[in-house]
């Protein structure tokens, strides 16, 4: 079975699944799945890390080649979004801005080269919003002190504690199920038209349908949904971390 | 031998995937830390320093040109009050030359002008002697043609020289 049929409809229905277990093995009690999602995350990678090395080769002060203009776009432009958003003091926040975003967005455009979506497996999103989870406390901690962060659950009134837990609770939640909530959902939709196309195409005899009406659903699932997510996971991760620092963003 | 092929469920929540997740979001981290961003900011730094080296060494090459010009309006000023310095001091001089050429010229005409005074002073003088002789052989000629031989010669003469001498102090009186 190819990996493409998943997306092609199997002929004797719709499975879904998530993604293919390449190798399983054990660590102590831990039963580690080497998967499609961490194997084409390292493809993800390897092509990241050669193409920034390409951007950045050569790079002069005067005379600066086309690619040395788009790496300095790039650059500009993180650190641009990070200090509208989250303050100059961030600054240094801004590479892993940059490469959250870039693994996000491959992760879920590398569907159109035929494999599976990285972001369509639930722990690739719930693992990037347990570090925002994380980095929300520890700043929290880091301004109020842990005396303060610890009264921010009993405020205003010690009632709200379990209502404040919650909340705390629910941001990663709700942030790594939207991410994959929509990737996922475009690639089961996506799998559903091809189905019903393949089954027509097969009732028919002529493929008269399978052109043209996935490279549109394509176009939005794949494309759209997969940058806006993106975009909407790094903005999500910056404005809780800044409201969890809650000095104020405009100051130096 | 046909492959068997395992998935894991659709949503499902697997620890190794997370870890290896968190590993892979690092490596990547580590990739635009300090591959794109180091090295980006590096260059930019770099071209922010020539920047200012620039922009320093051309506000020193003004500095030194303003310098250089009030130098040389300076000098221009200096050379010009001199120049009217030493113009004054020539005319000075000039002045005083020509004073003292007139003087000289004028005390020369004093002498050229004594000299012929006492000149002719001196020549009246002899002239006065010579006509006081003649006038006196022509009176005595006179007084001979006159008194035909009456008188001796000696007498007349005395006469005369009385009589001349007698004019003489009128006409230097006069």
């Amino acid at each position: 079975m190819q990996i493409s049929d998943f997306f092609r409809g199997s002929p004797d229905g719709i499975d879904v699944h998530g993604p293919k277990v390449l190798l399983s093995f054990q660590v102590g009690s831990l039963t580690i799945n080497l998967t499609e999602t961490i194997v084409i995350s390292w493809g993800i990678i390897l092509a990241v890390t050669l193409l920034l090395l390409w951007l950045t080769s050569g790079m002069k002060t005067r005379n600066i080649s086309k690619r040395q203009v788009v790496a300095e776009w790039i650059v500009q432009t993180v650190y641009d979004l990070v200090e509208s958003s989250m303050g100059k003091r961030w600054r240094s926040f801004a590479p892993y801005i940059g490469a959250l975003f870039t693994f996000s967005i491959l992760g879920s455009l590398i569907s159109m080269l035929g494999f599976r979506s990285v972001t369509a497996d639930y722990n690739a999103p719930l693992a990037w919003a347990l570090v925002t989870f994380v980095m929300i406390h520890a700043t929290n901690i880091r301004t109020n002190g842990i005396g303060g962060y610890l009264k921010g659950y009993v405020d205003p009134v010690p009632v709200m504690l379990p209502i404040n837990v919650l909340s705390e609770l629910s941001t990663p939640v709700s942030m790594s199920l939207r991410h994959f909530g929509n990737i996922v959902s475009g690639m089961v939709i996506t799998s559903l038209v091809y189905f019903a196309l393949s089954v027509i195409t097969k009732s028919v005899g002529v493929a008269f349908m399978t052109i043209g009406i996935p490279a549109v659903l394509s176009l939005y699932f794949d494309l759209f949904s997969g940058f806006m997510q993106a975009f909407v996971f790094i903005m999500l991760t910056m404005a809780y971390i800044s409201n969890a620092d809650g000095r104020d963003p405009e100051a130096a | 031998m046909v492959e068997k092929v395992l998935y894991t469920d659709f949503l499902t929540i697997d620890v190794g995937t997370i870890l290896f997740t968190l590993i892979n979001t690092l490596l990547i981290f580590l990739a635009f830390r300090f591959i794109l961003f180091k090295r980006v900011d590096a260059i930019v730094e770099k071209r922010k320093n020539e920047v200012d080296a620039t922009y320093t060494e051309a506000e020193k090459a003004r500095s030194e040109a303003n310098a250089d010009k009030e130098k040389y309006a300076a000098a221009m000023s200096g050379a010009k009050q001199e120049a009217a310095e030493l113009l004054s001091r020539a005319e000075k001089k000039a002045q005083k030359e020509g004073d003292a050429i007139l003087a000289e010229a004028r005390s020369a005409a004093q002498t050229v002008r004594e000299r012929a005074t006492a000149e002719t002073e001196r020549e009246r003088v002899q002239a006065r002697t010579e006509l006081q002789g003649e006038i006196a052989d022509l009176a005595m000629e006179l007084a001979q043609k006159i008194m035909e031989k009456e008188i001796n010669k000696a007498d007349h003469e005395r006469l005369i020289d009385e009589f001349i001498e007698e004019i003489g102090e009128e006409g230097d009186n006069a």
